[in-house]
């Protein structure tokens, strides 16, 4: 880890301005990636994890307010920099799998010619046709799809085709990052599979950093490194995949792993996350998973718990991690 | 059979609840008590909506207006501030009028509108027997504004803002039957139509194809000229036109997003009858598109009615089509601003609440349609 | 054993594509193709498979939201069993008090026009069932059972009102409400946050105790349906593909498909090595199929048996294990 990060996000804090107040969305989250990364960032629906992947292109929505933080793209804090500067790395830099990109293609122009658009736009110089089309078919292999495929329609591509075709794009001009935002959501496991198994050798021979980004802790189990667990905005566990899948620290981490079912190992109890996540135009004091913690004390309530390095790379945001369990309860199931 | 994992932001979030209805160790509270206290709780959270929007505030305004003016002479006759002996839109009469003294110099006629005053004047203070060279007072009809005819007198000495205040409750009367009309038409009809699907569809939306096709206007004009033709008549035809035609067509699309809801299936899983999902599933939630409709159809009705009042087909006491058919056939159409107080006072009303029930509809829309809101 | 409370005959429900206008419809998607199974009083059964594998409209042709196009529903009703199929408008509504259904989408299974009471409400009223006080004691003590507590707090409320775990358990409510026996759950928690989701499965299987209903949980979570159901059964382009004790199933998968739907499944294990995924191809439609083994394309195995006789039977390949495959060997469950 001596090599300097390729992005670091520094205690971001961003809100949503809204009718009814501002909705802190994300608050007051750090993390690194490196060159070769893959970091995962995981959460439940509204806790912040699709609105860090949008700051990080600076696509968030109109609503939303940057309170203080930086987000550095080698150095270079990209929340400073003017918006056409911004537009040279995006997609060049950091490139990004939309949610349900699938379904954006434009039904009306080959999906080869929809990519030399991109290509067209980032690209300088200016590709020649012969080296678009080339680069185009390069693309397409590496994704696994027929390099012909690139002059049909998107209606003739499948679902799990769409997607290779998306990412793709993505690739198309060498990103040193990408932001898969649910790149599987929505397809059938066996899909799901080919493509993250794709992503992954991607990965690997072009030694780029991802940030996956789901909802589903066994997908990111499966294709990272490192895994950021987020809850209600806050980045409450960070550290290396194996690390925290088998000694979850922080008590939200710790039940997400109990309550994940899964087909392998033995048949145990799921345990019930208790309540529902809170609304954050007026989130809890203190820590805002105590609420809903069993291990929460009096200082929960009150004081808010900062990130703590606990060992080499994992960091955990609680009062009480020690009382956490070491391992996932493994009571059988009746 | 799609497995879509709902990502949508916020989705699990726990929304605000507002108090609930019945308090949790309240006596069992009688169950019409509590529709109602529901009901004021969604109309409240609805005005709230259309609040937001000043345009349909205005156009609420205007309606309220027009509303006044339309109860007015109710409340005028009763406190006999007005006497009806004058003040009747279509049998009174001005007794002292002002009058002009001139000098016949050939033929009895209005030098103004070259027609003879003897047509025009249902007066007697004329003698018959009248000769070249002579004076004689002739009564000024139609008079400008003064005190005691705000809005001045028609051609026949009768009040102009009676007249106008009873035009607004022919408007009322005929804008909000004929959307009644409509919306009953056109709500049932979509919702059989996509409910049950087949030959029914088929019917309904060719007959729908059919009415839309012929021009409205046109079709008005004939039977008009065909029957004796009431308000109330109009307003029915005008009725069954839109709610067999295009609002049908219209309903029928948002009846079918609604047919294929889970909910529905449910309520069939139940053991519902079809009459039971009809009524209580689909119809529903199609009435607050209905009641948008309901906006656009008073200002077609509204409309029609000027347009067949004007043509002079149209059996009606008084209406704002006739006070202006009426400037016209005496001939002060055409005299540019001279004689505006025939002309503005209808004409603004038309406009004016044509443009209001349409603006109350656009601001509806955004309440019906929360994608048209502004955050 | 004891008699099934339900008992599918070679159900089949063919949609038919018309071609061009006016032509007769030629082509038909075999979105049900000769499915057979059974499910004991209390038992729950998955029945698991990718989109459009017809799971789904199974699920809706044994709650009769669809007619079969052919094949028998057989349900245990007072110590007969009645033909679903065949059945007279009395009957229906009988019918409907014994079979409810669970739906996928929380945000769409209300009505969101109608309070709580209304929907929970609803198949009592229907049904005729109580006085309105009556119900509104029952829907009560419904919401008080699916975790909706206290009950007065969400009777009047509306479905924008509540999150889709709230409307979860609504939903479940109004499927319960009528003591029914036999609940088709179509993938009632895939739409739920990870924390919600457990919650909502962990109701259902407490409910399924006290209100002693069979389900048939329709789901494409290898790992949901591991956790929810004694027995599932694969499906693949209409057909049952295999079918046993969950346990037995996954841990000794015997069909090449169900092997490689195993395999693809991510586990929530970065330390997991998993097995490649064994399958060709991508998903076809079934317009048509051959008349050959349905997955005879995307198979790696196949041979010249496969290409040369027609889709094998369901067999129980040893212990109630059902596998409709030519190259599984009899005893191998």
């Amino acid at each position: 880890m001596s090599a300097p990060p390729l992005l670091e996000v520094d205690h971001l804090v961003m809100n949503y301005v809204t009718e009814k107040g501002d909705v802190s969305a994300v608050e007051d989250v750090s993390f690194t990636l490196h060159q070769g990364e893959a970091l995962g960032l995981v959460g439940e629906s509204g806790c912040g994890k699709t609105s860090i992947a949008m700051s990080l292109l600076r696509l968030q929505a109109e609503n939303a307010v940057f309170k203080s933080g930086e987000i550095r793209l080698n150095g270079e804090n990209l929340l400073a920099l003017p918006e056409d500067e911004m537009r040279r790395h995006r997609w060049k830099d950091i490139a990004m799998v939309f949610q349900g990109a699938m379904n954006a293609w434009n039904p009306v122009y080959r999906v080869g010619d929809q990519i030399r658009e991109a290509l067209d736009l980032h690209f300088r110089p200016r590709l020649s046709d012969a080296e678009a089309t080339e680069r185009i078919s390069r693309l397409f292999e590496m994704v696994g799809l027929n390099p012909a495929m690139a002059n049909r329609y998107p209606h003739e591509f499948s679902g799990g085709m769409r997607q290779r075709a998306v990412i793709a794009m993505a690739l198309s001009c060498d990103p040193s990052i990408i932001i898969a935002d649910e790149p599987t959501t929505a397809l059938d496991v066996i899909v799901q599979d080919q493509i993250l198994q794709e992503l992954k050798k991607i990965q690997r021979e072009l030694g780029m950093a991802i940030i996956y980004i789901s909802h589903d802790i066994a997908v990111i189990a499966e294709v990272t490194d490192t895994i950021g667990i987020m809850y209600a905005g806050k980045l409450v566990e960070l550290g290396p995949t194996v690390e925290v899948f088998a000694r979850p620290k922080h008590p939200y981490a710790y039940l997400l792993l109990s309550s994940t079912p899964s087909v392998t190992g033995p048949r145990r109890k799921l345990a019930p996350l208790e309540g529902e996540p809170p609304n954050l135009l007026n989130p809890p004091t203190g820590c805002r998973f105590h609420p809903r913690c069993p291990f929460a004390t009096e200082r929960c309530s009150i004081e808010e718990p900062p990130m703590e390095t606990i060992a080499d790379g994992h960091r955990v945001a609680c009062w009480n991690w020690r009382e956490v369990p070491v391992s996932i309860a493994q009571e059988a199931r009746p | 059979m799609t497995e879509k994992i709902d990502a949508r932001p916020g989705a699990d979030e726990p929304t605000d609840l507002p108090p609930p209805i019945i308090s949790p160790d309240s006596v069992p509270d009688s169950m019409w008590r509590i529709r109602w206290a529901l009901f004021r709780r969604s109309f409240a959270h609805n005005w709230k909506l259309f609040r937001a929007n000043r345009v349909g505030l205005v156009g609420l305004a205007i309606i309220g207006f027009f509303a006044l003016l339309a109860i007015a002479p109710t409340v005028l006759f009763a406190t006999g501030i007005w006497n009806s002996a004058v003040y009747d839109p279509v049998v009174g009469l001005e007794p002292n009028p002002p009058v002009k003294v001139m000098t016949v110099v050939n033929e009895i006629t209005d030098p103004e509108t070259q027609i003879d005053f003897r047509h025009v004047l249902l007066d007697n203070r004329i003698p018959n027997n009248i000769q070249v060279g002579e004076q004689v007072e002739i009564p000024q009809q139609p008079a400008p504004p003064d005190r005691r005819h705000w809005l001045g007198t028609d051609p026949l000495g009768r009040d102009v803002l009676s007249q106008l205040m009873h035009g607004a409750r022919a408007a009322f009367f005929l804008g909000i039957l004929a959307a009644v009309v409509t919306v009953i038409i056109a709500t049932t009809v979509g919702s059989i139509s996509a409910y049950f699907g087949g030959a029914l569809d088929s019917f309904f939306m060719r007959l729908a194809d059919l009415l839309i096709m012929i021009p409205f206007l046109a079709i008005l004009i004939v039977i008009g000229a065909i029957f004796e033709f009431k308000l109330w008549h109009l307003a029915v035809v005008i009725g069954l036109l839109s709610g067999f035609g295009g609002v049908a067509i219209v309903l029928k699309s948002q009846a079918l997003a609604v047919k294929v809801k889970p909910f529905v299936d449910a309520a069939r899983v139940a053991g519902g009858s079809n009459a039971h999902i009809i009524f209580t599933h689909i119809v529903p939630n199609v009435m607050p598109l209905s009641f948008l409709y309901m906006m656009f159809t008073v200002t077609s009705a509204i409309q029609g009615e000027a347009a067949l009042s004007f043509l002079g087909l149209l059996n009606v006491r008084i209406s704002w089509g006739l006070m202006i058919q009426l400037a016209n056939t005496q001939g002060y159409l055409l005299q540019g601003l001279r004689y505006w107080w025939l002309l503005f006072p209808a004409g603004l009303a038309v406009t004016l609440i044509s443009a209001a029930f349409f603006l109350v509809g656009r601001a509806m829309d955004e309440v019906v349609n929360p994608r048209l809101r502004k955050r | 054993m004891t008699e099934p409370l339900v008992k599918v005959d070679r159900l089949t429900k063919l949609f038919p594509v018309s071609r061009g206008m006016f032509r007769r419809p030629v082509d038909f998607i075999h979105a049900v193709d000769g499915v057979s199974f059974e499910i004991a009083p209390g038992e729950s059964l998955g029945l698991v498979g990718e989109s459009g594998c017809g799971k789904t409209t199974t699920g809706r042709l044994l709650v009769k939201l669809m007619e079969a196009t052919s094949g028998q529903i057989l349900m245990h009703d007072d110590g007969s069993m009645i033909d679903v199929a065949h059945i007279g408008s009395d009957d229906l509504r009988r019918f409907r008090r014994r079979v409810q259904m669970i739906f996928q989408d929380p945000y769409e299974s209300m009505n969101p026009r109608r309070t709580v009471f209304d929907t929970v409400s609803e198949p009592l009223a229907v049904q005729n069932i109580g006085s309105l006080r009556e119900r509104e004691d029952r829907v009560a003590q419904m919401l008080q059972l699916v975790g909706l507590t206290p009950p007065n707090t969400f009777l009047f409320r509306y479905p924008h009102e509540l999150s889709g775990g709230q409307r979860q358990r609504v939903a479940i409510a109004r499927a319960l409400v009528l003591d029914p026996s036999f609940v088709v759950a179509d993938e009632p928690t895939s739409m739920l946050d990870v924390s919600i989701r457990i919650s909502i499965m962990e109701l259902m299987l407490e409910l399924a105790d006290a209100f002693d209903v069979s389900y048939l949980y329709i789901t494409h979570d290898l790992a949901v349906a591991r956790y929810m159901c004694d027995r599932i059964a694969v499906m693949y382009l209409g057909k049952i593909v295999e079918l046993g004790d969950t346990e037995e199933v996954l841990s000794n998968p015997l069909h090449p498909y169900t092997r490689a739907l195993l395999s693809a499944v991510p586990v929530p294990d970065p330390t997991y090595r998993k097995p490649p995924v064994e399958i060709k191809g991508g998903i076809t439609k079934a317009i048509n199929p051959p008349t050959e083994c349905r997955f005879i394309e995307r198979c790696p195995w196949a041979t010249d048996v496969c290409h040369s006789t027609e889709h094998p039977p369901l067999e129980d390949k040893g212990g109630g294990h059902f596998v409709a495959c030519h190259l599984v060997e009899k005893g191998a469950g």
